[in-house]
């Protein structure tokens, strides 16, 4: 029995979230495999007291918001991947919602980036989105109500008032 | 589900498979080397995916075809020798091996490579590559090839090497490994006399531009990235407010404020006054690719934009990644990423693109810009 078996059991069993969470954040593949890698090198050295009596999830996901958020803030690979639609090909309206809300991401901040997927993409509560982030729970509040002003901004096709209203409501 | 929460899962599906497995292992393998405290392990955690996805600062690259030039297989590579090794084109960092059948990892062969303008390739085995906390360490090369900028862990300082004289200089300012956080970036000065480093770009974190003769410093406030260091001049952007400080490298003088948003900054532009960078709107839902293909040029001494460049001949749909070095007082080189890191050189006055160079795409530094 390795003394990491359990850090690779953890890893192993949530690959789909933790890819999932990188994706989003980054927006990029290369960036979601760098960032996951940078983050699994600081857990496994944190394992043991994380296997005894931590939160190794709550962990893995604090370190994976905030190595993105403090990720250089000039510009070079982070613009996002997927290219506007083209005129003249018709897509399904999901495959335009996708583009349009990837590129909508692209445009906020880092951190507003990533209120929006801990609140709507894991479903964390106020709560358990300060603690992941390191921040007040006002300043979540605050952070999420500038990042869905600024995606009904920027996306008014895809966040119609009635879409965002719903979509704050079914928030925990 | 909303719309919203639908195309956000939508695009977490769209995630790639990532060979986890091989993270792990990665990750297992740099702790226990770690613990080991070994020299090596600062390349322990560089990873396949780290060579793609293209940690590159841009910077001019002297004519050559444009021709990918792929990284050269480790073993065969020599150590940089002592001595006159002529200029250099590029250097690049190299992976760790990872043999995914036998679970095996080989970092013996990780590290900074570099490439003369001759066509050589050498192994830096004297510069750092990552640190134990897997943060990057950057290298650095001036704008001619010939000075060449890296952390010793053994001298505990930044060296910069004279690779036509062979000469090297450590530098008086001692900085712990530590000192080296994520985004950490190095700039050097033409002549190879002035060191920027700034420990953790775009954090509060001060960066420190260090004179190698005499062991004086400069502290520039966090909120300063360097773009680069050049006549006796450090030319710091602040993002936020788009602010551009050409600061003496003894200190003083003002910065300046764009009205607007600018990204990708060039360094200053022969006429001591211009640079170019690309606005960007974050307002409204523009085309941001197109923001990216159009240069905005900007007058350091007075704040106003001097014309907006279109640029054209670019391939269709992708945007410029980065600014590179002036090559005239109207040609500026700037790169795009492809399946290969491209360098063109655009005409200022019209516009027009022309393909330079071409690089791997890979950790590059290149000469005469920020390296991170």
């Amino acid at each position: 029995m390795d003394r990491h078996d359990g850090f690779r059991e953890f890893v192993l069993a949530r690959r789909q979230s933790l890819t999932r969470t990188a994706y989003l954040l980054t927006g990029d593949a290369h960036l979601a495999e760098d960032l996951l890698q940078s983050v699994l090198i600081n857990v496994v050295g944190q394992w043991p007291k994380l296997s005894a009596n931590g939160n190794p999830e709550a962990y893995t996901r604090k370190a994976l918001v905030n190595q993105y958020i403090s990720w250089r803030r000039r510009l070079r690979r982070e613009w996002p991947s997927a290219d506007p639609p083209e005129h003249g090909v018709s897509y399904d309206e999901e495959s335009v919602d996708r583009i349009v809300l990837r590129q909508a991401l692209a445009k906020l901040t880092r951190k507003q980036r990533a209120v929006i997927v801990l609140r709507f993409w894991e479903d964390l509560t106020e709560a358990q989105t300060a603690e992941a982030l390191g921040c007040s729970v006002g300043n979540v509040k605050s952070q999420t109500h500038r990042a869905l002003a600024r995606l009904r901004t920027l996306a008014p096709e895809l966040t119609d008032s009635r879409s965002l209203s719903e979509f704050q409501e079914v928030a925990p | 589900m909303t719309r919203l929460r639908r195309a956000l899962s939508g695009i977490a599906e769209e995630a790639p498979a990532v060979d986890l497995n091989g993270l792990v292992d990665l990750a297992v393998a740099g702790h226990r080397r770690k613990r080991r405290a070994s020299a090596l392990l600062a390349a322990v955690a560089t990873v396949a995916t780290v060579a793609a996805t293209g940690t590159v600062t841009a910077a001019l690259v002297p004519s050559r075809s444009p021709q990918p030039a792929a990284p050269r297989q480790a073993e065969a590579v020599p150590d940089l020798p002592a001595g006159d090794v002529g200029p250099l084109d590029y250097a690049y960092e190299t992976p760790c091996k990872v043999d995914g059948e036998r679970r095996h990892l080989d970092c013996s062969v990780a590290g900074w490579r570099v490439v003369t303008h001759t066509g050589r390739t050498y192994r830096l085995r004297q510069a750092l590559a990552r640190t134990a906390q897997n943060n990057q360490a950057p290298i650095a090369i001036s704008r001619d090839g010939r000075m060449l900028a890296y952390y010793s862990p053994q001298a505990q300082a930044h060296v910069v090497r004279d690779l036509v004289s062979g000469s090297q200089v450590t530098s008086p300012v001692r900085l712990k490994e530590t000192r080296i956080g994520p985004g950490s970036m190095l700039v050097l000065s033409d002549d190879g006399r002035h060191l920027m480093f700034d420990p953790r770009e775009g954090s509060k974190d001060p960066g420190l531009l260090i004179d190698m003769r005499t062991g004086k410093t400069v502290e520039v406030s966090g909120k300063y990235e360097a773009v680069s260091v050049r006549n006796g001049v450090a030319e710091l952007v602040r993002y936020r407010k788009t602010d551009l400080w050409l600061m003496p490298v003894t200190g003083g003088s003002k910065p300046v404020r764009f009205k607007g948003t600018f990204m990708g900054f060039s360094e200053l532009a022969p006429d001591g006054r211009t640079v170019a960078a690309f606005e960007r709107n974050d307002d409204t839902m523009s085309d941001w690719v197109q923001e990216m293909r159009t240069l905005t040029l900007l007058d350091t001494r007075t704040g106003r934009e001097r014309a907006k460049v279109p640029i054209r001949g670019l391939p269709k749909g992708q945007p410029v990644w980065i600014t590179g070095l002036w090559r005239s007082g109207s040609e500026l080189t700037v790169w795009i990423e492809e399946a290969s890191t491209r360098a063109y050189r655009v005409d200022t006055r019209t516009g027009r693109a022309r393909l330079l160079a071409d690089h791997p795409k890979t950790r590059l530094v290149l000469p005469g810009l920020a390296s991170s």
